[in-house]
């Protein structure tokens, strides 16, 4: 078997030979990212209505299905309306600080049937697949959101503990909710919060996946007919809050 | 058509695609659709250009380090409780995948679709050690139960049919199945969901690899990527090792231009981010995760003549607007990767002599270059490899003594006077009506599909004294 000495002194040994095809640099980084970031949410409190609005735009071009509330207490509401019309009510949940609220008595009373996701791992492997059973027979998904790209209509998620990769991948609807602090306007903008994501003290604390993600799950495989919901959720919300989910 | 038969000459496989009507109208539609879908991207995003060439920038400097970047990438992954395995060879490759297989007890597999799997073989290695694998990118399932090869890097089953779908699904599954793509890939949703559920082993590509963070970075518009990377309870991710990129900084620019060169989305639906295994307090996620760093040939054309081909981003963009692809379909071609950037990623996978005829499959016309969201000079290096081909004596005897001459008869003006009436002379029994339509001998091929037009009774250069 080729071993990691081998392979490297290998490539060391091509890439000395030659001074490539031109001189060239890669992209530049931020120094900060922390800053950085913070510079891009700072700017982003005056101009975020024209930010949410290029968002919804593009949302909606790939199929998303937005919605507006005024503030978290609304969001059952609109959560109810979406599982009305789907005729479901099977519903799973990002564990309540991971939302940004406990919903699960208010969507009870609308005649829903929600499940909140543990706040960790669970104790066992029977727990665990018992879990995934109940995850996997759930019609809808109810989730937060790390950022929301306007340029794109992307929902960027990261999973972790209390908020599992599950819930905006296998039941057939989608529901995330967000507000204003998750706005950014571009993909360039997202690269900074990767950069500060992925390094120093939120490392340890995150989980390992980062989703992006852009409307429903589709294919055009069979004679290129664009169709919906092939693996992950056939419909995708975003419910936007006005007043700040966290108070 | 089942696995590609390389005993067959290119020309006899590229003459029985132009003859098989179905396949030349699902090509013209599926291209011709992605050409406009691309156009449109970048009509409507004023920096893609720019943004384009940051990426070659971005892929010229990583290659210049690359050895740098490589080692980030494994001490990262490492850092993270990942580990790394090399593979010189396709063989090596399969090994380390199937030494996993087993050590973890696996019996059955889930593939998002990658071209690196492919191009080791992958599935016939696994399936004759016992572990069931299955595609599950719509596509690349069709093109599974149907025992083909993907025809295009990016929508792999173009050349089927929605009737040919349903007899697939319905031999399968064993009942009937109606013709309707929207019914088709529900019936697809329900069979392989219930295969993520079960299998032990997920195994992928990588569209890109951070060196900086460790991250593998799958892009799919369908979530299989998203399912194989969490429900499995081990992860294997096979990659070039050309594919690492610096930073999520550099990543990011390929985001923004990859997806529109492919399928004109912005980006594609799912961009997902994979970092090791499931982290401590994750209910989800593999507890092994494991990458496979593939040589197979690119590692000696870092300083190759195919240099510029380990840029390749795997978009298909060129597939597209190829004025020979467009005709012969990707299975024609013969190896995993079809198209103009196929035969210089053939070449370098399978050395100079495996293109000796696909070398000439390119009229040069530059559209490929145009259309690479990191403007890899295809038909540079095409002309190149056709040079080389020629002078190691790859190329048919014909073909040599025919280049052999034209060079001698070119480079001297009197050889190149004496040959004018030499050639009017051999001509006279074949020209009729200032053509040429056939040849004897071993040049009867040249001639079989296209007249030449005779030399002329006196040429440009001879009639120039009395013109002047």
């Amino acid at each position: 078997m080729t071993t990691r000495t081998e392979f490297l002194s290998r490539i060391r040994t091509e890439v000395g030979k030659t001074p490539g095809l031109f001189s060239a640099r890669t992209a530049p980084r931020p120094s900060d990212p922390r800053a950085v970031s913070e510079t891009i949410k700072r700017e982003l409190a005056e101009r975020w209505p024209q930010a949410l609005e290029r968002f919804q735009l593009e949302f909606e071009r790939v199929a998303g299905v937005f919605h507006r509330a005024a503030s978290i207490a609304v969001v059952p509401q609109v959560v109810a309306g979406i599982a009305r019309e789907n005729e479901v009510r099977r519903l799973v949940a990002w564990d309540a600080p991971e939302l940004g609220a406990d919903l699960l008595d208010a969507l009870t009373a609308r005649g829903l049937e929600p499940f909140a996701m543990p706040p960790g791992d669970l104790a066992d492997a029977t727990e665990r697949a018992e879990l995934r059973r109940r995850v996997a027979d759930a019609e809808l998904g109810l989730t937060g959101v790390d950022l929301a790209i306007a340029e794109t209509g992307t929902l960027v998620l990261r999973s972790g503990a209390g908020r599992p990769r599950s819930t905006s991948l296998l039941p057939a609807c989608h529901i995330a909710v967000f507000d204003r602090t998750a706005l950014i306007e571009t993909l360039g903008q997202a690269g900074v919060f990767l950069e500060l994501w992925n390094r120093g003290e939120l490392e340890g604390r995150i989980g390992a996946v980062t989703s992006f993600i852009t409307g429903p799950s589709r294919t055009a495989d069979i004679e290129l007919t664009l169709t919906r919901g092939v693996h992950g959720p056939k419909e995708v919300h975003a419910i936007f809050v006005d007043q700040a989910i966290r108070g | 058509m089942s696995e590609t038969d390389l005993s067959v000459p290119f020309r006899r496989r590229a003459g029985s695609a132009l003859g098989d009507k179905h396949l030349q109208e699902a090509l013209t539609i599926a291209t011709t659709k992605f050409i406009g879908l691309r156009r449109d991207a970048f009509d409507e995003f004023p920096e893609g250009e720019r943004l384009r060439d940051l990426a070659r920038e971005i892929k010229e400097a990583t290659l210049q380090h690359l050895h740098r970047y490589v080692e980030q990438l494994i001490d990262s992954v490492e850092r993270l409780g990942g580990h790394v395995h090399y593979a010189t060879t396709p063989e090596e490759a399969r090994r380390v995948v199937l030494d996993i297989a087993a050590r973890t007890g696996a019996r059955m597999a889930v593939k998002s679709k990658s071209m690196a799997s492919e191009e080791i073989h992958l599935n016939e290695a696994l399936e004759a050690a016992g572990v069931i694998p299955i595609e599950t990118d719509l596509g690349e399932y069709i093109i599974q139960l149907a025992h083909e090869r993907p025809s295009h890097i990016i929508a792999p089953a173009i050349h089927k049919t929605k009737g040919q779908v349903a007899d697939l699904f319905a031999k399968e599954l064993k009942r009937q199945v109606a013709a309707d793509p929207e019914e088709l890939t529900r019936i697809a949703r329900v069979e392989l969901r219930q295969k993520f559920l079960e299998a032990d082993l997920g195994i992928t590509g990588a569209n890109f690899a951070v060196a900086d963070t460790g991250t593998v970075v799958l892009v799919t518009n369908e979530g299989n990527g998203r399912m194989v990377t969490s429900l499995p309870r081990v992860h294997v991710a096979v990659m070039g090792v050309e594919k690492v990129v610096p930073s999520m900084t550099d990543l990011m620019v390929f985001l923004q231009i990859l997806a529109k060169s492919a399928t004109g989305q912005k980006l594609s639906v799912y961009t997902t981010l994979v970092r090791g295994p499931r982290r401590p307090g994750e209910l989800e996620g593999p507890d092994e995760f494991h990458l496979v760093l593939l040589d197979n040939g690119r590692i000696r054309q870092i300083a190759g003549p195919l240099r510029e081909a380990l840029y390749c981003l795997r978009c298909g963009a060129c597939l597209n607007v190829c004025p020979v692809y467009r005709q012969i379909g990707g299975h024609a071609y013969g190896y995993t990767y079809p198209g103009p950037i196929g035969i210089l990623l053939t070449a370098m996978l399978e050395g100079p002599g495996s293109v000796k005829d696909l070398a000439h499959a390119s009229s040069l016309c530059g559209a490929c270059a145009d259309a690479c969201p990191v403007r890899i000079d295809i038909p540079k290096m095409l002309v190149e490899l056709r040079r080389e081909i020629h002078e190691a004596r790859i190329a048919p005897w014909t073909e040599r003594l025919a280049y052999g001459l034209m060079e001698k008869v070119l480079a001297s003006p009197s050889l190149y006077r004496w040959s004018k009436p030499l050639a009017r002379l051999l001509q006279r029994p074949f020209a009729r009506d200032g053509r040429i339509r056939s040849v004897p001998l071993a040049f009867t091929e040249w001639t079989r599909t296209r007249d030449l037009p005779a030399l002329a009774p006196q040429t440009f250069h001879e009639q120039w004294p009395t013109l002047k």
